[in-house]
């Protein structure tokens, strides 16, 4: 599975009550639809520092990069690329 | 797993042990009644120190990691009897790490170097008439205008908001949607045009520290003063629910570990049918009891702090945290009044304050049953 499958999966499974039915596009907005919610992004964002060895911090707290599975696998490439620089 | 304290660590919790028995508990049974804020101890903290643990030292920290910060607060927690005046400095701290997470470089020339003195006390206002936990619900509105926000609506129960200099309020800058973008926070000055509170709440514990309300009418922040990035709020909330769901249950089992030694002290003193009272099985197993939930409440506290050291995600453990800790002090803190019968239900002997003071522990911060709540979601249910 790619990064996009992978937290497609996870959010479907994880995050959306009975989301196993549920077509999720990469670009779907997850804020809009109310299931990255306050509690919703804890739950992500310990499953992608577990799932992908990275940290999430300062400037990638912002919304933005939790909206859609595209942006958070971008912020998951982003970090994982940055680890592999250090 | 290595649970020893390196010598700096042991330095600092002798220190600040041995300055809070010699300064900070004198006549606290009526500074309790009094219900007034300690400037003169806040002061000899902020001389030790104390709020300056977590920042670093080019904006007048010390530079101290979060497990040294969090040692200091179990310290604290044990030798000071003001348990309000250890809440309004945990929470000094928590603007302090918030201003390092999240502030510009000129917030935080600005602000960490007087917050580091005690020059500046600090608040961050959340809960509203009807909204806690459930921050989407929050109604205090931030509209954008120009290069300004204009602020209307309320704040309650909020800690230092009486007293505070500085405060980091949270407000809706995005009605439109309920979900992550909808919070911002900004720092309002004290003497901000629109920005007015009211005398401190009375309380039934905790009564040194100042709770009370805020108003804001129309109250207009420049853009410069927001703090992060506009729909930042939320996100800000939860990391900071987390160092605040480890700092606070520290001092937490500081108070425990104060009231386990007042208990097997009375309970080998107090004698009845012949025997001291700590012979009887009923005693000896509350204070076990107390023992037992000290150690267990120890580990996920070195947990959690070591992990926010490695940079890593602690939610989970800083709310298994809270929710064992604070009952176990709330649990304590009765046993504690029963253990020492009618002398602990007199104000003299001091354990009935504490008791009025941990009520409170399960319902800030989260409640017990939003902890839960929490836990649940992250274990995937």
């Amino acid at each position: 599975m790619n990064t996009n499958d992978i937290l497609r999966q996870f959010i479907t499974t994880r995050l959306i009550p009975e989301g196993k039915n549920v077509h999720l596009s990469d670009s779907d907005s997850l804020i809009n639809a109310g299931i990255i919610d306050s509690l919703g992004i804890l739950t992500l964002m310990s499953f992608i520092e577990e799932k992908f060895s990275m940290e999430v911090q300062g400037d990638d707290l912002v919304p933005e990069n939790f909206d859609s599975i595209k942006s958070i696998s971008a912020l998951v490439e982003k970090r994982s690329s940055l680890a592999t620089v250090v | 797993m290595d649970f020893s304290y390196t010598d700096e660590q042991i330095g600092l919790r002798e220190s600040i042990i041995k300055f809070a028995r010699r300064e900070l508990n004198d006549g606290i049974v009526q500074q309790d009644k009094d219900a007034a804020f300690p400037r003169e101890s806040w002061r000899k903290c902020s001389e030790m120190d104390i709020m300056a643990l977590p920042v670093p030292e080019k904006y007048g920290g010390v530079g101290a990691n979060f497990l040294t910060t969090v040692i200091s607060m179990n310290a604290l927690g044990y030798a000071c009897k003001d348990a309000g005046l250890v809440h309004a400095i945990a929470t000094q701290l928590l603007c302090g790490l918030q201003i390092c997470l999240f502030g510009s470089e000129g917030q935080k020339e600005k602000y960490l170097p007087p917050l580091c003195k005690g020059e500046i006390i600090m608040a961050q206002a959340i809960t509203e008439p009807s909204a806690g936990s459930d921050m989407m619900s929050m109604r205090t509105r931030g509209e954008k205008n120009g290069d300004t926000y204009i602020l209307n609506g309320s704040k309650i129960f909020i800690t230092n908001g009486p007293i505070a200099d500085v405060i980091i309020v949270f407000a809706v800058t995005d009605p439109q949607t309920m979900g992550l973008r909808r919070l911002s926070a900004f720092f309002i000055e004290k003497d901000t045009e629109g920005f007015q509170r009211s005398k401190p709440l009375a309380k039934m514990g905790l009564k040194t520290l100042q709770n009370g309300e805020l108003f804001f009418e129309d109250c207009r922040v420049p853009e410069r003063n927001i703090l992060g990035k506009e729909g930042q709020g939320a996100i800000m909330l939860n990391e900071s629910m987390e160092w605040e769901r480890i700092l606070l249950p520290a001092a937490h089992i500081g108070t425990m570990e104060r009231i386990l030694e007042a208990c097997i002290h009375y309970a080998k003193d107090r004698t009845a049918f012949g025997q001291s009272i700590g012979k009887f099985q009923a005693v000896s197993s509350k204070i076990a009891n107390m023992k037992m939930k000290i150690e267990l409440g120890k580990l996920i506290m070195y947990k959690a702090a070591v992990l926010k050291d490695n940079r890593k995600r602690a939610s989970l453990e800083a709310s298994i945290g809270k929710l064992f800790i604070s009952e176990s002090l709330k649990e304590a803190c009765l046993d504690a009044v029963q253990i020492h019968g009618g002398y602990g239900y007199m104000t003299e002997y001091e354990v009935e304050r504490d008791l009025r003071d941990s009520i409170a522990s399960t319902i800030y911060s989260g409640t017990s049953e939003i902890q839960t709540n929490i836990i649940s979601k992250l274990i995937g249910l």
